[in-house]
């Protein structure tokens, strides 16, 4: 059986210009269906480890595995911090993005975009323009864009930190709610680490000049709903600790 | 109170413009210029009749836009994929600055001698220094508008497919500059007119040369009919482009 999972090895990235890489030495694999965090400090070169593994920049040394590419699907998709919808283009042709160069025929894609927006709640948005939602609702259409290419990898990079408390609550749990039914991997990258603790498996911290990662932990009770969990707070204050 | 506003606006603009009728009749009456060269403001009417009636308008507005539609045509679509060029190609950029600073401050109407000598007093030669003012205007406005396109949407092209040349140039950088890009077209239009009349003042067919033959009769109610004649035009012209850019552009706040 082929290995469904991605493959970071010795994954180094320096900024042109820089003396010293902003990573380097990373090593970890994240499985079919896996939901992996990412957390460390601000400019740690979370969102760049995110960037070399959707092949956006290039490392500067090591490599990133991918498993073979799927018929009509990307390997990986993006979910941008900024939400990034294209103000020129309605919500429906924005969540339609990524599905030009796949095969897919204009039906196919209309039933895709279908079933993300169902997915993801913002059918009824379909026709408006980026400037007429709510930033929890554009959270919601980056996502679905996200989604409807198929990726065996969604990386998200910090993608409710924009938001309100609450609607950063009800859209955790509604990823949640849509990783667990498609059961794709996620690199979710954050500086908060309630959020990683609450919603991944597995837990990784980046620290140091350059950055290592310093602490790879699977989350005890993983999938617990109950966010004041006594093992899940314990677990927090180590990932604290080790940041 | 919403419904006063609404209506004090365009009263006042009526009044504003009853003033001036009445300082151009005072002008008139009490010769602050040379006598004869301000026509009478109620006789402007029965100019525009004149000229109707010896059929002169029409056709004049007809040569007119002839070479007004080439001239803009031309410098729209040549400032447009030249200011492309310079603004996507670093090599482009870097060959023509110098000659671009060179040749930018010459005014259009600079070039009307060399536009005699080419095309000798024809629509050519007229088009060719509408074209001139035209092209800078929109030159400058797709360089500015394409390197202004936030860059944050080209690495989200890449990441979804759309990282090639022609997806990027139609998914991104032309909608991302297409404000830019708008607003020199609108420029450009207006600025066909000005460079047009000046240029037809030199003896190319068209409302420019029928205002120096009338002028030089002494005709100034007729000067003033063709003066207007630009106006409408124009305003028309401006009002077509100003719905275009407002539907392309209706993804904006």
């Amino acid at each position: 059986m082929s290995d469904m999972g991605f493959h970071i090895e010795s994954l180094r990235y320096r900024y042109p210009g820089a003396d010293t890489p902003i990573f380097e030495d990373l090593n970890f694999s994240i499985a079919a269906g896996e939901f992996i965090a990412l957390v460390g400090g601000s400019g740690v070169g979370k969102s760049t480890v995110l960037r070399n593994v959707a092949g956006l920049i290039a490392p500067s040394g090591g490599r990133v595995r991918a498993p073979v590419r799927r018929r009509e699907a990307r390997p990986t998709a993006f979910v941008f911090q900024d939400t990034r919808l294209l103000p020129w283009r309605r919500i429906r042709a924005n969540v339609r993005y990524g599905l030009t160069g796949l095969g897919l025929t204009r039906a196919d894609k209309r039933e895709r975009v279908d079933e993300v927006m169902d997915l993801t709640a913002i059918a009824d948005l379909a026709d408006r323009w980026p400037h007429e939602i709510s930033g929890g609702q554009a959270q919601r259409a980056n996502l679905a864009r996200a989604l409807a290419v198929r990726p065996r990898l969604l990386l998200m990079d910090e993608p409710f930190s924009a938001v309100d408390a609450l609607t950063r609550s009800r859209l955790q749990e509604e990823l949640l709610g849509i990783w667990r039914r498609l059961n794709m991997a996620v690199l979710f990258v954050t500086h908060d680490i309630r959020e990683a603790v609450y919603l991944a498996q597995r837990v990784q911290v980046i620290r140091g000049t350059p950055a290592r990662i310093v602490f790879d932990e699977t989350v005890p009770g993983a999938g617990t709903t109950v966010r004041s969990d006594p093992e899940l707070q314990s677990f927090t204050e180590r990932v604290a600790g080790a940041l | 109170m919403r419904a006063l506003g609404a209506v004090k606006r365009p009263l006042l603009g009526i009044l504003g413009l009853l003033l001036f009728i009445a300082l151009w009749k005072t002008a008139y009456l009490f010769n602050w210029a040379p006598r004869g060269t301000i026509p009478d403001p109620f006789a402007i009417l029965a100019a525009l009749k004149l000229e109707l009636a010896n059929h002169r308008l029409l056709p004049a507005i007809g040569q007119s836009l002839i070479h007004y539609v080439w001239g803009l045509g031309v410098g729209t679509v040549l400032g447009f994929a030249v200011g492309l060029l310079a603004a996507t190609s670093r090599l482009f950029d870097q060959v023509h600055y110098l000659l671009a600073r060179v040749l930018r401050p010459i005014p259009p109407l600079a070039w009307v001698v060399f536009a005699i000598a080419w095309f000798q007093v024809s629509h050519a030669g007229a088009a060719f220094v509408i074209s001139i003012g035209v092209f800078w205007v929109n030159y400058f406005a797709t360089a500015a508008g394409v390197r202004d396109v936030d860059p944050r949407y080209y690495e989200l092209a890449r990441a979804f497919g759309n990282g090639g040349f022609l997806r990027r140039a139609l998914t991104v950088t032309l909608p991302g500059a297409m404000p830019s890009i708008l607003s020199g077209m609108r420029t450009g239009v207006g600025q066909a007119w000005m460079t047009l009349i000046a240029a037809e003042l030199l003896g190319v067919p068209g409302m420019g040369q029928e205002m120096n033959a009338a002028a030089g009769v002494g005709a100034y109610g007729a000067v003033v009919v063709y003066m207007l004649a630009i106006s409408v035009i124009y305003s028309i012209s401006d009002g077509l482009f100003s719905t275009v850019e407002r539907y392309a552009l209706r993804w904006r706040p």
